[in-house]
């Protein structure tokens, strides 16, 4: 018991010592906004599997972090607020929305909530891009600027204009919301929406009040979907809700990507499959306007012939070994048997 | 506002063509996702790259239009039957998130692929037919009016496939319980096959007609995606008169909406309508639940 | 059992699917501790009115009172709060949950938490809960299987786990949904016992609903016969089964009857 907590324990800040040290490993800023652009979207795909322990499957949560990025954006732009506070009300501006919707659309299941949530990000998108005045419209959101420094007892006064700065605000926030959000899962209330994916009728027949869960759950994903829109805003420092930009319809669906490529089954999933893509798609770069291509082929390769994604990977290799390990022993039995 | 009859007619017009094509899209859409229960996020893809198949039929290779529309809903078809059988059916019976996950792989293949081969740059398809028809003082120009009749042939076709043959018989048992078709012998897997070669051929129909209509570019499968989509809730899944008239409806709406309301109101409307469709009678109008 | 108000009444409980008439007209009384038979050919309304009683159908007319409180526009979830549990005909278990969890989410409504448990803590069933789940399955006979996942139990012992999930709420009344169909004699003995168990024990009062009136006669005290959606008969079993109009609606299909 003791040995289990140790190395868990050591695990842990091993990790957490490889991920506050690479930025100085790396040395090249841009890796170093890829990372953070990879944080941001471990973030956006954990909380969208989130919803998916209901048993439904949101096509618009990109729509969220549409909100949360230009609440953060504007309530620092045009009203002087920090943005440490800003970035937490952008949340809660995408839970209120979130909130809002829920009632309606949580009483919806299936591909009718798939559709629904599709068009109503796209239906964000379309207001922010005419709603000229407050958004910028087709010229976007320019000039957002950086986090304010921030003073931290004993390292002095920190400033956000750089990246690697930057990343380590990123990888604070998106490790607590993780974090947060692990809990929620393994809590009872994660229990009951587990029990409301496999048989909602049942979880309303025993008592259960399925609609709170539900909207709790999908309240909760939709605020940390606006954070991490909050974290986007501030680090591109400037918003586009053009067609083909990161609010655009196909990224709605390509988070599905993320997630199925890296197992939806396990929480470590969004992690892994945002990493390989984001991390794939770098190496890609060459390919220039092929890159697309080869992601592709990558994601129909892994749907296909790794059903759990890649978070499955160990429990294959396991099974494989082990099968491998039968092989060997009938092999060997059956030539002692033989008379040897 | 000083907006003449004839824009209004023209605008009309344009919609009634443009949502004729959308309800190619969504009758390729709906089969697929009774038969397969697989929404096949890709089907706007197959609509564009049938479109610049059939550029390359005709401009490069200087086959008639019409020819190229048959080869092309040929070729197509059977690029259909080849995705589900070797992307679509293995993952069948999986989480749901599977399927979705391949047809995006494939966009990505598909857009890119074709934008590698083409470049970024609209081009155009020949005419379906030049010139216009005089209709009650409004000249009606004949391409629109030529896209709507080749589409309602091919809706009619299909009508009379599903109702006269004993495969189209079999889908529209199928489509209402999975056991009724096998019961007359046909297999599930012939019958993907067939409703993806059927919704391939009939986007790639509404391909070629949008790109001699309007223009070519590889981002051109997107709205008429989403279109579809729509139309599919408005019309019912399940009916395809819902589906036609939800299709008309709203190339209807479209097309007066951007004259009357601007592209702004114009683009919001009909999400807000199926948003409230979904939330208030999901079996659209005429569908089954 | 009789004098004091019956835990639930109904009254000209009616429901009309578009045009179809699935129940007509219908009264009937279920005293506290009453084991009652709820009897009639397919399709002659009997799962529909339990349905609303349970609350998944909302009736077009008519009132459902339980435990002196008006139920009929109640959404299922505080009707069960309320002590109506049901055991579904279609076996719907937590398919992909286990059999000891499967208990455990019976159990929510008796231990709950408070914001803090439920949604902070670490959910890891220990204690109280624990017992009360594995008290539940050894009466059900299940406690061997309290590790497996509820989807790969045979047939039977999932109706069983149905039982044991609504015997969890601790409820007042049961709702039992053709219990019998499908079962070996063996297992039918087993479900049909534990209902006059729980009435004795508990004093829980149940509604069965069956077609196959043999299988009940010897655990109802009271049945009431449906066709059509409408009352043709109620009473002891024997009385019932002598009816002529009931053995007519059975003969008139091809049921079992007595």
């Amino acid at each position: 018991m003791n040995r289990k907590w140790l190395t868990y324990a050591l695990g842990i800040v091993a990790i957490t010592a490889f991920l506050i040290s690479l930025p100085f490993v790396l040395r090249s800023p841009y890796w170093v906004s890829i990372l953070i652009i990879l944080g941001i979207y471990t973030l956006l795909v954990a909380s969208l599997r989130t919803i998916t322990l209901i048993g439904v499957f949101s096509l618009g949560h990109v729509g969220f972090m549409l909100i949360g990025a230009y609440s953060s954006a504007l309530l620092v732009m045009r009203t002087g607020l920090s943005f440490w506070a800003a970035f937490i009300i952008a949340g809660l501006v995408s839970a209120a929305v979130a909130l809002l919707l829920s009632y309606p659309f949580l009483r919806v299941k299936g591909i009718y909530f798939a559709i629904l949530t599709l068009l109503t990000a796209e239906t964000f998108r379309l207001v922010a891009w005419n709603w000229k005045s407050l958004t910028g419209g087709n010229y976007g959101l320019i000039n957002i600027p950086a986090p304010n420094p921030l003073t931290i007892p004993g390292l002095g006064i920190m400033q956000f204009e750089s990246f690697n700065s930057y990343y380590y605000l990123t990888l604070t926030v998106v490790v607590l919301s993780l974090f947060l959000l692990y809990r929620l899962e393994h809590s009872k209330a994660g229990f009951i929406w587990r029990a409301i994916r496999e048989a909602d009728i049942l979880t309303r027949c025993v008592g259960i009040n399925i609609m709170k869960f539900k909207i709790i759950n999908f309240v909760v994903a939709c605020f940390f979907a606006g954070v991490a829109g909050a974290l986007f805003a501030h680090f591109q420092r400037s918003l586009s809700v053009d067609y083909s930009s990161t609010f655009g319809t196909m990224m709605s669906i390509y988070l599905i990507v993320y997630l199925v490529v890296g197992g939806p089954e396990r929480f470590a999933g969004p992690i892994l499959g945002a990493t390989v893509l984001i991390i794939a798609s770098e190496f890609a770069r060459p390919l220039q306007e092929n890159q697309p291509i080869l992601l592709g082929v990558i994601t129909i390769l892994i749907v296909l012939y790794m059903a759990q994604g890649i978070v499955g990977l160990p429990n294959r290799f396991q099974l494989w070994y082990e099968r491998a390990l039968k092989r060997i022993n009938r092999n060997t039995t059956s030539k002692t048997s033989l008379g040897g | 506002m000083g907006i003449s009859a004839q824009l209004v007619w023209q605008a009309i017009v344009n919609g009634f063509a443009l949502g004729w094509i959308y309800v190619l899209m969504a009758l390729g859409l709906m089969l697929i996702f009774s038969i397969m229960n697989i929404m096949q996020f890709a089907h706007g893809e197959v609509y564009m790259v049938a479109a610049y198949f059939a550029y390359f039929l005709s401009v490069t290779l200087g086959i008639n239009l019409f020819g190229a529309i048959v080869i092309c809903m040929a070729v197509m078809a059977g690029l259909g039957v080849f995705l589900e059988r070797f992307l679509f059916r293995p993952v069948r019976g999986r989480y749901i998130l599977a399927p979705i996950a391949i047809s995006v792989g494939l966009t990505l293949i598909l857009q890119s692929g074709t934008m590698g081969v083409f470049g970024l740059f609209w081009r155009s398809l020949p005419t379906l037919a030049a010139g216009s028809l005089s209709i009650l003082g409004a000249a009606l120009p004949k391409d629109r009016i030529t896209a709507v009749v080749v589409s309602v042939i091919l809706v009619l076709v299909l009508y009379l496939f599903l109702k006269r043959t004993k495969y189209g018989q079999a889908i529209i048992a199928s489509a209402q319980d999975y056991e009724g078709a096998t019961l007359q012998g046909i297999s599930r897997n012939k019958m993907a096959g067939m409703v993806m070669a059927i919704g391939c051929a009939l986007a790639a129909a509404g391909g070629i007609l949008a790109g001699s209509l309007f223009q070519i570019i590889p981002t051109m499968g997107v709205l008429p995606m989403i279109k579809g989509l729509i139309i599919i809730v408005l019309g019912g899944i399940g009916s395809l008169l819902g589906v036609v008239i939800g299709g008309m409806l709203l190339g209807f709406v479209d097309g007066l909406a951007i004259v009357f309301l601007g592209p702004m109101w114009a683009s919001l409307i009909p999400l807000i309508i199926v948003i409230v469709f979904i939330l208030v009678r999901p079996q659209g109008l005429f569908g089954h639940e | 059992m009789g004098d004091a108000l019956p835990l639930l009444q109904i009254r000209d409980l009616n429901k009309l699917f578009g045009g179809l008439v699935a129940v007509t007209g219908l009264d009937l009384d279920v005293s506290e501790g009453e084991i009652l038979g709820l009897i009639g050919p397919n399709g002659a309304g009997k799962s529909t009115v339990l349905n609303m009683i349970g609350g998944t159908i909302l009736p077009t007319r008519g009132k459902i009172v339980f435990n002196g409180e008006d139920i009929t526009k109640l959404p299922s979830y505080i009707r069960a709060q309320q002590g109506i549990a049901r055991v579904f005909q279609q076996d719907i278990l937590f398919a992909n949950l286990t059999v000891i969890e499967n208990l455990l989410v019976g159990l929510h409504l008796h231990l709950r938490m408070g914001f803090v448990g439920t949604f902070l803590k670490r959910y890891t069933p220990v204690g109280k809960e624990m017992e009360l789940a594995s008290q539940t399955l050894e009466f059900t006979g299940l406690a061997q299987h309290f590790d497996e996942l509820a989807k790969n139990l045979p047939h039977g012992k999932q109706r069983l786990l149905g039982l044991a999930i609504a015997l969890a709420t601790q409820p007042k009344l049961l709702l039992l949904d053709e219990p019998v169909t499908g079962m070996n004699a063996e297992e039918m003995e087993a479900i049909l016992t534990l209902v006059k168990v729980v009435r004795e024990r508990r004093g829980i009062t149940s509604i069965i609903v069956e077609h196959n009136l043999r299988a009940v006669m010897s655990v109802c005290d009271r049945i009431a016969v449906l066709n059509f959606g409408g009352k043709i008969a109620e009473g002891s079993p024997k009385e019932v089964v002598g009816n002529p109009a009931v053995i007519e609606a059975y003969l008139g299909t091809e049921e079992d009857a007595a």
